[in-house]
């Protein structure tokens, strides 16, 4: 028996279900043009991953990356989501630094 | 300093699984009359999956089977809720499928065809009138 691989399981799923309120309440507070930046944070904590030797937090840490890359091409869909009234809609977001060159970009969304 | 590659291949699976999970889930839903039935192959199959990473020592495989085991355990759950999305309007209804056609017909349903998410945000409230408009007027 070895249980390593049920309890990263389980600790992803955990990990992963911390990404609902990660999107909802970022999208609320920062808006959906901060995708660039989190699928940037996503990458480079996937990145820090790779130095961690202990394996069960280097995969809570790869986890917690993937979350972070998903949650950027969520962000687009949530912030319809508060337009229709599905969710809070706040009107006084937090702008992201380069806004006008990242509303050019298409935000992902898989 | 040696490159651990564990956390790497967690969030490639994790990425992946979640992807291929949220896709396939919202098709099988649309296609399926008896949910009851994917979701107990769901439930199988992440049992299984479990099983597996119970029962191999090789550490990278048995994080790749316990992940992809779970995400398949919660795809079980999300059909059902997929099928409250759909009810609530909040997914486009298949109106070839009997149990759509049903919540399509019933009396003040809030069921529609339309993909109320498929545009880009506008940056304000929009009424249901308008929400409408804005995926179907281009």
């Amino acid at each position: 028996m070895n249980a390593f691989g049920l309890i990263v399981g389980i600790a992803t799923l955990l990990i992963i279900g911390l990404g609902f309120p990660l999107v909802i309440q970022g999208e609320r507070r920062f808006g959906y043009l901060w995708w660039p930046y989190m699928l940037g944070i996503g990458v480079l904590i996937i990145g820090v991953s790779l130095f961690v030797p202990v394996d069960w937090l280097s995969v809570v840490i790869g986890a917690i990356g993937a979350t972070f890359v998903w949650g950027s091409t969520e962000l687009k869909e949530q912030a319809i989501r508060a337009e229709v009234g599905w969710f809070p809609f706040n009107a006084n977001k937090i702008k992201p630094p380069f806004e006008a060159i990242i509303q050019k970009w298409k935000a992902p969304h898989l | 300093m040696e490159i651990n590659p564990l956390g790497l291949i967690s969030a490639v699976i994790a990425f992946l699984s979640i992807w291929i999970g949220h896709v396939s889930v919202r098709k099988i839903e649309a296609i399926t009359v008896a949910l009851w039935k994917p979701m107990a192959i769901l439930i199988a199959l992440g049992l299984a999956l479990e099983y597996a990473a119970l029962s191999i020592p090789n550490r990278p495989l048995a994080t790749v089977l316990g992940i992809l085991g779970v995400t398949l355990l919660w795809d079980a759950f999300e059909v059902k809720r997929q099928a409250d999305r759909i009810r609530k309007g909040h997914a486009p209804a298949n109106p070839d499928n009997p149990r759509h056609a049903a919540m399509l017909a019933e009396p003040n349903s809030r069921a529609t065809t339309l993909n109320i998410l498929n545009r880009d945000p506008i940056g304000r409230m929009v009424d249901p009138e308008e929400a409408v408009r804005l995926i179907t007027s281009h």
